[in-house]
C-alpha cells in the first residue's frame, strides 16, 4: 500500500529529470522532421511536391524566365511526403525545430527558391533545364548524346528521337 | 519601485488553453509540457489555470470551427489585460490542412491579435516551451 | 498607550498580518518546490507565491454581469479578515502567547470555517453555475471534515482540562503551558489517534489535491474562484496562505508547542515544525494522489477520521485516572 512512498523517496534521491531547455541544450531525436530546405539547383519542376502536400503549403509560380518555389512553414504539417516523392532530393526536411516566431514574422516563415529557365538548344523555347541529380537518377552513366538531349525541350527531344529511329532503319 | 514590482510580476505568467476546434494533437502536446517532468513549465513560473480570468498567456489550438467561434471570442474577451496570445500548431496560424473548409472560420488572427506563433503539426514540447519563453519576454513589456 | 496599541500590532504585523502572510507564502513556495522534487521536476523558485501575488496586483479585475457585485467584491475581504483574526490566536511557543481576551480554541474553530464560507459566498454571488457547484461541494466537504476536526480539538481540550483539574480547557495559552510543563502531547500514545485525525483533516481543510474537490480546476474550472480575477483573486491567495499558517500552526500548538530558549530560535523552530507538518500532511499526499470524487471524500471522512476521533475521545476519557 505504501509503495508510492518508495517511489517518492526514489524520485527525491534521483533528482530532477527535467530538460535544461530553454536555459540549456536539449536533445533532438534522429530523423526529426523540421524546417524544410529547398535546393533549387536540384529541382526539375515536376511539381509532385505541390500535388502531394497535405497542408497545401507548397506553391509554384511560373513566369517567363523562372519557376518560383515557395513553402510556407506555417501551413506545413511536416509529414515529409514532399521529401519522399522528390526523386532528386531537392526538398529535404532538416532536424531544425526552432520554428516559433513572433507575429510580425508570420509571413516571413517561408522557404523559397527559383529555378531559372533556359532556352532549348533546338527551338529556343524556355524550359526547365534538367538537373544533374536527375541525370544521376535516370542514367547510370552519361555520354555526349545524352548530354545533348539535356539541353533540348521535350518536343525537340521527341523529334530527335523519331529521327534516330529513321536513321536506324528498323 | 513600481518598475521593480513590475519586473518581479513578470516572472509569474499563468497559462490558459483555448481549444478552438483542435484535433487534440496539440492539446496532447500541451498536456505533455504541463505534466511530464522532463518539460516542467512550472520552473518558468508558469501554472496552468482553469479559469480564463486568471490567465496571462493564452495558448490557442485549433483552426476556429464555425461551431466554436462565438464561444472562443467570448472566452478571449473574458481574459483580463495585459495578456499575450500564443497560437500553437499550424491550425490557428493558417488553418493548416483544414483550410478552405466550409466549417472553418480561421485563421484566428482575423479575430484577435496574436503575438507568438508556434508552427508544427503538432509542435514538439520543446518548441512549445520555446514559444512560451518568447511569450514571457513579450509579456514583460506589456505589464 | 502601548497596551492599547498591542492588539493592532498583533493583528497587523506579528503574529497575524504581515508575518503570517510572509510565513504562509513561504510555506506555499516550499510546498510547490518539494512537490516538484517528489515528481522529479525542478519546480518554481521558492519566492514564486510572492511573485504570483504581486502579479495579480498588476492585473485588471472584472466583475461578471450576472454577479451580485457587492457581495462578490466583499467575499474575499471577509475571508482575509477572518483568517487574519485567526492568525492572531495561534501561539508561537516561547515567543508569543495570545491573550485570553482575543479568544480561545472555540473561537479559532469558528474562524477556521470563515474561508470556506467566504468561498461559498463568493461562488454563490458570482452567478456562474461552476461557482454554484463549487458552493455545494465546499459545503459537503465542510460537513465532512468539521466533525473529525472538532473531535481532535476536543480530545486535546479534554486531555489538558482533565489533567489540570477541570473538565475541558479551551484556552490556547493553557494548552501550551501544560505541554511545556509535561512534554508534548505528540509523544503521548493516548493522543496518537487525535494526531492522526488531525493529519487527516489538514488536506481537506486546506483544499489540496485529494480533497480539492470544490476548487477542482480540471472539472469545474476552480469553482468559486472561477469568476475572480486580479486583486480579488490575490485576496483569496492571501487568505489561503494565512489559512495554511493557521491550520499548521494549530496543529503545532495542539500537539507539539515546546520551544527551545531564545526568541529567534523559537521562531525558527516554530516555522520548522510547520514545514515538517506541511510536507507530511500536504505535500507528500498531494504529489502522490489524484483527486477523489465528492461522494468518496465524504464517505471517507465519515468513516476513518470520524471513527478515529471518537476513539481518541474515549481513550482520553478512560485513561484520565492513570496519568
Amino acid at each position: 500500500m505504501f509503495s508510492f512512498l518508495k517511489i517518492l523517496v526514489r524520485n527525491l534521491i534521483q533528482g530532477p529529470s527535467t530538460d535544461p531547455f530553454p536555459f540549456g541544450e536539449t536533445f533532438t531525436p534522429e530523423g526529426l522532421r523540421g524546417r524544410v530546405r529547398f535546393d533549387a539547383s536540384a529541382c526539375v519542376g515536376c511539381r509532385m511536391c505541390e500535388h502531394v502536400c497535405a497542408g497545401g503549403a507548397i506553391r509554384f509560380e511560373q513566369s517567363e524566365s523562372e519557376l518560383r518555389f515557395t513553402l510556407w512553414h506555417n501551413s506545413c504539417t511536416f509529414c515529409g511526403l514532399c521529401q519522399h516523392y522528390c526523386k532528386t532530393k531537392a526538398i529535404v526536411l532538416t532536424e531544425d525545430w526552432h520554428l516559433s516566431h513572433r507575429q510580425e514574422e508570420k509571413y516571413a516563415m517561408v522557404e523559397q527558391g527559383t529555378v531559372p529557365l533556359a532556352p532549348c538548344l533546338g527551338c529556343g523555347i524556355s524550359m526547365i533545364p534538367v538537373a544533374d541529380e536527375l541525370m544521376r537518377v535516370a542514367y547510370r552513366e552519361t555520354n555526349q548524346d545524352i548530354d545533348r538531349l539535356r539541353r533540348l525541350c521535350p518536343d525537340c527531344r521527341r523529334k530527335l528521337g523519331i529521327k534516330g529511329v529513321q536513321r536506324c532503319k528498323m | 519601485m513600481k518598475t521593480f514590482l513590475k519586473k518581479v510580476a513578470a516572472q509569474s505568467p499563468w497559462l490558459y488553453r483555448i481549444n478552438a476546434g483542435s484535433c487534440n494533437g496539440c492539446d496532447v502536446e500541451l498536456a505533455t509540457t504541463a505534466c511530464i517532468s522532463r518539460y516542467d513549465v512550472e520552473r518558468l513560473g508558469c501554472k496552468y489555470c482553469g479559469s480564463p480570468k486568471h490567465a496571462d498567456i493564452v495558448l490557442i489550438t485549433g483552426p476556429m470551427t464555425t461551431r466554436v467561434k462565438e464561444k472562443v471570442l467570448r472566452l478571449y474577451a473574458e481574459i483580463p489585460d495585459p495578456k499575450v496570445t500564443v497560437a500553437v500548431g499550424i491550425c490557428p496560424i493558417s488553418c493548416g490542412v483544414f483550410r478552405d473548409s466550409y466549417a472553418i472560420e480561421g485563421p484566428i488572427d482575423k479575430y484577435f491579435p496574436v503575438d507568438i506563433n508556434v508552427p508544427g503539426c503538432p509542435p514538439r514540447p520543446q518548441a512549445i516551451i520555446e514559444g512560451i519563453a518568447e511569450a514571457i519576454s513579450v509579456w514583460r513589456t506589456r505589464l | 498607550m502601548l497596551e492599547m496599541l498591542s492588539p493592532f500590532f498583533h493583528l497587523l504585523l506579528f503574529p497575524g498580518g504581515l508575518f503570517a502572510l510572509a510565513c504562509g507564502l513561504l510555506l506555499k513556495g516550499v510546498d510547490r518546490k518539494v512537490a516538484a522534487r517528489l515528481q522529479r521536476r525542478i519546480g518554481p523558485p521558492l519566492h514564486q507565491p510572492f511573485v504570483d501575488l504581486i502579479k495579480l496586483w498588476h492585473k485588471d479585475s472584472s466583475v461578471p454581469e450576472t454577479a451580485q457585485s457587492r457581495v462578490f467584491a466583499w467575499a474575499p475581504h471577509v475571508g482575509v479578515t477572518g483568517m487574519a483574526l485567526a492568525a492572531l490566536l495561534i501561539p508561537i511557543g516561547g515567543v508569543y502567547t495570545p491573550s485570553g481576551a482575543y479568544g480561545d480554541l472555540l473561537v479559532l474553530l469558528y474562524l477556521l470555517a470563515v474561508p470556506a464560507v467566504a468561498l461559498m459566498i463568493g461562488g454563490a454571488a458570482s452567478g456562474s453555475p461552476f461557482g454554484a457547484i463549487g458552493f455545494s461541494r465546499e459545503m459537503s466537504m465542510m460537513l465532512a471534515y468539521e466533525g473529525p476536526l472538532l473531535l481532535a480539538l476536543l480530545s486535546v481540550a479534554l486531555k489538558v482540562g482533565l489533567a489540570t483539574g477541570g473538565v475541558a480547557t479551551f484556552s490556547l495559552a493553557e494548552i501550551v503551558r501544560y505541554q511545556q510543563a509535561h512534554g508534548a502531547l505528540l509523544f503521548d500514545p493516548v493522543m496518537w489517534p487525535a494526531v492522526v485525525t488531525f493529519l487527516f483533516v489538514i488536506p481537506a481543510n486546506l483544499g489540496v489535491v485529494p480533497f480539492d474537490i470544490p476548487e477542482a480546476e480540471s472539472e469545474i474550472l476552480e469553482g468559486p474562484l472561477l469568476e475572480y480575477s486580479g486583486k480579488e483573486l490575490g485576496l483569496f491567495q492571501i487568505m489561503s496562505a494565512l489559512k495554511m499558517v493557521v491550520v499548521l500552526g494549530l496543529g503545532v500548538t495542539l500537539f507539539c508547542p515546546t520551544a527551545p530558549g531564545g526568541l529567534l530560535l523559537s521562531l525558527a523552530w516554530f516555522i520548522f515544525k510547520c514545514l515538517v507538518l506541511m510536507v507530511a500532511s500536504v505535500t507528500v499526499v498531494r504529489s502522490a494522489t489524484g483527486r477523489l470524487r465528492i461522494d468518496q471524500a465524504f464517505s471517507f471522512y465519515f468513516k476513518w477520521p470520524e471513527a478515529l476521533g471518537v476513539a481518541s475521545l474515549i481513550l482520553v476519557l478512560t485513561t484520565r485516572n492513570f496519568p
